[in-house]
């Protein structure tokens, strides 16, 4: 009885929190209804791209390319060496953990956008910046799924290596990496896959890469390069998914590679991430100077208490809660637009080419850069938070449709059929046949998606699309360090209060599960 | 010549478990004792704090003459690399191979990155490759631990642990996760290197009947205190009662 009424109560409570975020972000059904239609009109007029223009695209998404494999590959390097030091099952010192962790967690509150905006200040207007955003980025995430899956890894081995007298590192290297190394690398593989999509929009900050030009040509409305630039950055997109997907499932053995296969798969790795290393945009050092590193860290450690403690909407709270509110909202919508779809784009229930044509829409829409949707939803309903769940609902999507396909192709589908033998109509036989069986793998990921529209949600107002990001992003550029300051701590908190509060939430997901 | 040497080992667990109290044996070179015992007699903590993997709360440990229990840092695991161990759940890397994993064990003797990066010289792997060969596993060098059965592991761990050329084998339940014929095959090998290469082993074990078959001395533990030290011969019924109890074995 107990366990019934606490889930009831929450899902209860979910639906309110999303019902007040919809209200508080002004999202307005008849407005979508009556603007909506403009999302469709410039979609159609990236057709057809300008093929003239995509020579010029070319370098630059190179760039882009050559940014997210260094930021990838050192990222996830550093984040091997640092794992160990955040692990709690490991020895050492149980304060330097803690003291890790929380680097770590507070790194992971900074969307790759800021990193490299403030990458920017200190390495120029290169694409060195990117990759230093990207790296931090990238070891911020790692280090974090390091950490976990090494705290989960068995613990006998290692411990049996150190009573044989080898030292923790060797042990280390020798026993939990290769216990943790499949998880890792799949790990780098889907971080490389996103980072393509990051690194797409760094330009707008002039982190270097394709972003800038993107941004140029969608304000000029030169949607026909546009198309040009998106149907490109689609094609790479294609291309690493389709490359990480062959390498998850070698690393998982689900394909065969021989020794010597493996060695050189290895080896070209490490090349290409040493060749995308070395040959970056060397870094330009000029407009750094030992003042302007100063005061921003003078700012840093002296955040505007004004801005902390006002209450007036451009005060810490009230951006915090808008961009809390984003993310809800959006992920809410997102899911609601995503269960439909999955439907439709699953060929255990619908016509195999009708799944092919949704899913390859969905693939579409998953590879244009989050920001460019969000620049396109302000021309449908003008600036504002509504623009930036309308961003982030589309941008779920993606995402949740992948996921949920996965819960659907795992489901056992006999229970449906004995429904169905027993005559009842299709709605009622889904309803109650499959639904219950994907209602934990449909939560988790839409907890995950959360977790991730939070942070995008924090960037979106760089495009006018509301929440903390403009105001941050404004004081950044205005040197004004001690308010951005302010507004990070902000950041800090309420990621820091999301991933406390899903981390329970997973924990008695988890629990509903076992029991 | 003494091996191994504990004089009034006492362990209490912050629960409260006295595990240990007043252990005190001598063990000669090239023995093979057996340490028996009920569940929760002491036999595992007695193996751990023997190898280093917990600390008694007094007591002394002597590895051949040396002060173990107070030895820190570089003297403690300059003892440690002397010592093999054997575990129930074998220990093993399942991810490496099993060449890869008898290497391991020459982890103490190299630096740390050509360590880490697992480059070891010719003559180890040759020497772990004889190793393998001689418990029995020459053809499965290049197997995934993952693919083998339990036999085939506890094989890989104890050519692991000569790896080490130790003077001290020691065996925490190494049949415990075994089926009877493979057990007893595992047990025969341990004293066939016992008595070829005069390693000293010292055994726990569940299994009353291998350990008398296979040991030259006993050690019983009930409760945390040694109730009985001598050859198997010397086990009678009541040595064993006061071993297991009511329980007969």
């Amino acid at each position: 009885m107990r366990r019934r009424r606490q889930h009831f109560f929450g899902w209860e409570l979910v639906l309110v929190l999303f019902l007040l975020s919809c209200r508080l972000t002004g999202v307005s059904l008849p407005l979508l209804a009556r603007r909506g239609g403009h999302f469709g009109d410039i979609a159609l007029r990236l057709f057809p791209p300008d093929w003239g223009y995509a020579p010029r695209v070319l370098p630059l998404l190179w760039a882009t390319v050559q940014m997210s494999v260094t930021g990838t590959f050192l990222g996830s390097l550093l984040a091997l060496l640092a794992a160990p030091f955040c692990a709690g099952t490991l020895p050492g010192p149980r304060l330097d953990k803690r003291l890790c962790r929380g680097i770590i967690q507070v790194l992971r509150a900074f969307p790759a956008l800021i990193l490299a905006l403030l990458a920017t200040f200190l390495f120029g207007l290169t694409s060195f910046s990117g990759a230093a955003a990207i790296t931090v980025y990238t070891f911020s995430i790692m280090t974090r799924l390091t950490y976990e899956d090494l705290e989960n890894a068995p613990a006998a081995p290692f411990q049996a290596l150190r009573a044989m007298g080898v030292s923790s590192a060797k042990a280390y290297f020798r026993a939990l990496v290769p216990a943790v190394a499949p998880s890792y690398l799949t790990n780098v593989l889907y971080l490389l896959e996103t980072n393509v999509r990051h690194s797409a929009i760094l330009g707008y900050v002039g982190a270097g890469g394709v972003g800038l030009v993107l941004n140029e040509k969608v304000s000029w409305r030169e949607y026909e390069k546009v198309g040009a630039i998106l149907f490109l950055l689609f094609l790479t997109v294609c291309a690493i998914e389709g490359l990480s997907a062959r390498l998850t499932s070698a690393i998982l053995s689900e394909r065969k590679l021989s020794r010597r296969g493996r060695r050189l798969l290895a080896a070209a790795a490490a090349i290409l991430g040493v060749l995308c290393t070395v040959s970056l945009q060397p870094p330009d050092f000029s407009h750094a100077s030992s003042a302007l590193l100063r005061n921003m860290l003078a700012g840093f450690a002296h955040p505007a208490p004004s801005l902390l403690l006002s209450t007036s909407s451009e005060g810490v709270a009230a951006l915090l809660l808008e961009t809390a509110c984003i993310a809800l909202a959006g992920t809410g919508l997102g899911t609601l637009a995503a269960i439909p779809l999955v439907f439709l784009s699953s060929a255990r229930i619908v016509p195999a080419p009708l799944a092919a044509a949704v899913r390859t829409v969905i693939l579409a829409i998953r590879s244009v850069p989050f920001l460019i949707h969000g620049l396109i939803f302000i021309r449908v309903t003008g600036p504002g938070s509504f623009a930036g769940v309308l961003t982030l609902a589309v941008c779920s999507l993606g995402l949740l449709c992948k996921r949920f396909h996965q819960a659907i192709d795992s489901a056992d589908f006999r229970p449906v059929r004995a429904l169905e033998a027993m005559g009842i109509p299709p709605l009622p036989r889904l309803l109650r046949g499959l639904i219950p069986q994907l209602r934990p793998a449909f939560a988790s990921a839409v907890l995950y998606r959360f977790d991730v529209n939070l942070r995008e949600a924090a960037v979106l107002g760089l495009v006018g699309a509301g929440g903390i990001g403009a105001p941050l992003i404004f004081a950044m550029n205005q040197y004004a360090w001690s308010q951005a300051s302010a507004l990070a701590l902000g950041l800090i908190v309420l990621t820091w209060a999301v991933d406390t509060a899903s981390a329970r939430l997973r924990r008695r997901l988890a629990q509903s599960r076992s029991a | 010549m003494v091996q191994l040497e504990t004089r009034q080992l006492c362990k209490t667990y912050p629960s409260g478990v006295q595990a240990l109290e007043d252990v005190g044996f001598t063990l000669e070179r090239g023995t093979f004792l057996s340490v028996i015992g009920p569940s929760g007699a002491g036999k595992t903590t007695l193996f751990r704090i023997l190898n280093g993997m917990e600390r008694a709360d007094s007591g002394q440990v002597l590895h051949a003459g040396q002060r173990f229990e107070q030895a820190r840092g570089r003297k403690r695991r300059a003892i440690q690399k002397t010592i093999g161990t054997i575990y129930q759940d074998f220990c093993l890397v399942e991810q490496l191979d099993c060449l890869q994993n008898v290497l391991n064990a020459a982890l103490p003797d190299m630096n740390l990155l050509t360590g880490s990066l697992g480059l070891f010289p010719k003559d180890r792997r040759e020497e772990a490759e004889a190793l393998l060969e001689q418990v029995g596993l020459g053809d499965k060098r290049f197997a995934s631990v993952q693919e083998l059965s339990g036999g085939q592991k506890q094989r890989v761990a104890i050519a692991r642990a000569l790896m080490r050329r130790p003077a001290l084998l020691l065996a925490d339940e190494p049949v415990a996760s075994l089926d009877p014929v493979t057990g007893r095959q595992i047990v025969e090998l341990l004293r066939n290197i016992q008595q070829r290469q005069g390693v000293t082993v010292l055994m726990n074990s569940h299994n009353l009947e291998l350990a008398r078959t296979y040991s030259d001395r006993l050690l019983g533990l009930r409760e945390g205190r040694v109730v009985f030290d001598g050859p198997p011969d010397a086990l009678d019924a009541d040595a064993l009662f006061r071993v297991y109890g009511g329980r007969s074995a």
